[in-house]
């Protein structure tokens, strides 16, 4: 099925629906110790016609939360350094930050927005050979 | 049942001529979902599969070894390889959407397709997945017999009479079979979740803020209304995976489901994944229902243009 194309599941919000609203931030260290953060883009905060651009940013940001993607944290990390490279100053440091809160039902079914919490899930040290 | 009798439906079902033009109008509707998609990816598309994108090529083959359909690992690994891709892939899409070199088209558009999903993973979503799929049961369909350019050819040139002929429907019936059954295994997963069977769910999906777009009236979101949506997805997802093989209930299902679709279009943001699924649609129709609403468009629109031609002449005297 895997070579063939046909490979297939079709589990959106299932078994369970995620119950956490979650976003990551890219953080760039450069030489010179300034902080640079690259936001992904979150559909909540883009205009109807960019979302139909950007969707698959979302997408990716729901896999690269998951623990079972972390080989591709490094090719992330490097691709974000390289957004903010410049030879005289370059990135040394990327950090990839995960934001959640949890999705709490009411009791008397009404929403309310729990507290933010956040955990850098991936330090990446550069080496020169990554930004070539 | 007799193994006869059994027999006799399997070659029916799959293999007594019928009219192409449903695989027809599919294939344009589905050459449009592509070319949209591509349109979409476009401002990105070095991001997602260039040389230094968000995941590499080698980290790609390394997380999902093995042999795949996969042109970008026999493209040399430069960016202008990539962004002929691009164009190879949209021209196809384009020839398949109109029906030139219909065939030729279809394999194209299946092996970049699967190329570029094969290529970046991380960012396909069930929308994609049935293109997929479809794509490769399309390459084996008499798509380009009605509604294509090819048969205007043909026809001109005396190859084929101006009768569209029946042919085997095996492959229309394989897409068909793909989409009841990714809803069926939708419910099927959903079905062994707590919150889709304790009527939940609906309180989560419409809480996630990345999937919220337009409002909803406050009243759909109180939790009686959140729980009997999710027993009606449930309950749709059901019948659109089993019963709409059910001639009496195909017709109400398939309206049911379009409004299901075009509903989650409006409250959610999952864009493309609808425009990927209803052109399957057509699929389910009937032949003869499609005839009769094409004669109907084509007299609508002869009574338009005669108005239109009456009321220029009107004007210009």
């Amino acid at each position: 099925m895997l070579w063939s194309g046909l490979f297939q599941s079709w589990d959106m919000f299932a078994p369970a629906p995620k119950s956490v609203n979650a976003y990551i931030q890219g953080v760039v260290i450069t030489r010179d110790g300034r902080i640079h953060t690259w936001k992904f883009p979150r559909m909540e905060q883009l205009s109807l016609t960019q979302r139909y651009f950007k969707e698959r940013y979302r997408k990716f940001v729901e896999n690269l939360q998951d623990e079972k993607n972390s080989a591709v944290w490094p090719d992330v990390s490097r691709h974000l350094a390289r957004l903010y490279n410049d030879p005289s100053n370059p990135p040394e440091i990327v950090m990839l930050v995960r934001y959640w809160s949890d999705i709490v039902p009411q009791p008397d079914g009404s929403y309310r927005p729990q507290p933010e919490r956040a955990r850098i899930f991936f330090e990446y040290r550069l080496k020169p050979e990554d930004l070539k | 049942m007799s193994w006869r009798v059994l027999s006799k439906a399997w070659n029916e079902f799959f293999f007594a001529p019928q009219s192409p033009v449903p695989i027809a109008l599919f294939r344009i509707l589905y050459g449009l979902a592509i070319i949209a998609n591509l349109i979409l990816l476009h401002s990105d598309w070095l991001n997602w599969f260039g040389a230094h994108a968000w995941v590499t090529l080698p980290t790609m083959t390394k997380v999902e070894p093995g042999t795949r359909i996969n042109l970008f690992k026999l493209m040399p690994p430069a960016d202008s390889w990539v962004e002929a891709l691009f164009w190879v892939f949209l021209a196809f899409a384009v020839l398949l959407t109109i029906g030139l070199l219909t065939r030729v088209s279809s394999v194209a558009v299946f092996l970049c397709l699967a190329s570029i999903q094969q290529r970046s993973l991380f960012i396909t979503h069930g929308g994609d997945t049935f293109l997929r799929v479809a794509g490769f049961f399309l390459m084996f369909a008499p798509a380009g017999a009605a509604l294509s350019i090819d048969r205007l050819i043909r026809v001109r040139t005396g190859r084929e009479s101006g009768e569209i002929q029946p042919r085997s429907p095996w492959a229309q019936r394989m897409i068909q079979i793909e989409l009841s059954l990714l809803y069926f295994v939708s419910f099927w997963w959903k079905s062994m979740g707590a919150p889709w069977v304790n009527g939940t769910a609906l309180y989560y999906v419409s809480h996630l803020e990345e999937f919220r777009r337009f409002p909803l009236p406050g009243w759909l979101q109180q939790p009686i209304f959140l729980k009997l949506g999710t027993w009606f997805t449930l309950a749709l997802e059901f019948s659109l995976g089993v019963l709409i093989w059910i001639k009496e209930f195909r017709y109400p299902l398939l309206a049911l489901g379009l409004l299901f679709h075009l509903g989650i279009e409006y409250a959610m943001n999952v864009p493309m994944f609808q425009w990927d699924v209803l052109p399957a649609y057509v699929l389910f129709i009937d032949p003869a229902d499609l005839k009769r609403a094409g004669s109907w468009i084509r007299k609508r629109t002869a009574v338009l243009s005669t108005g239109v031609t009456r009321m220029s002449r009107a004007s210009s005297h």
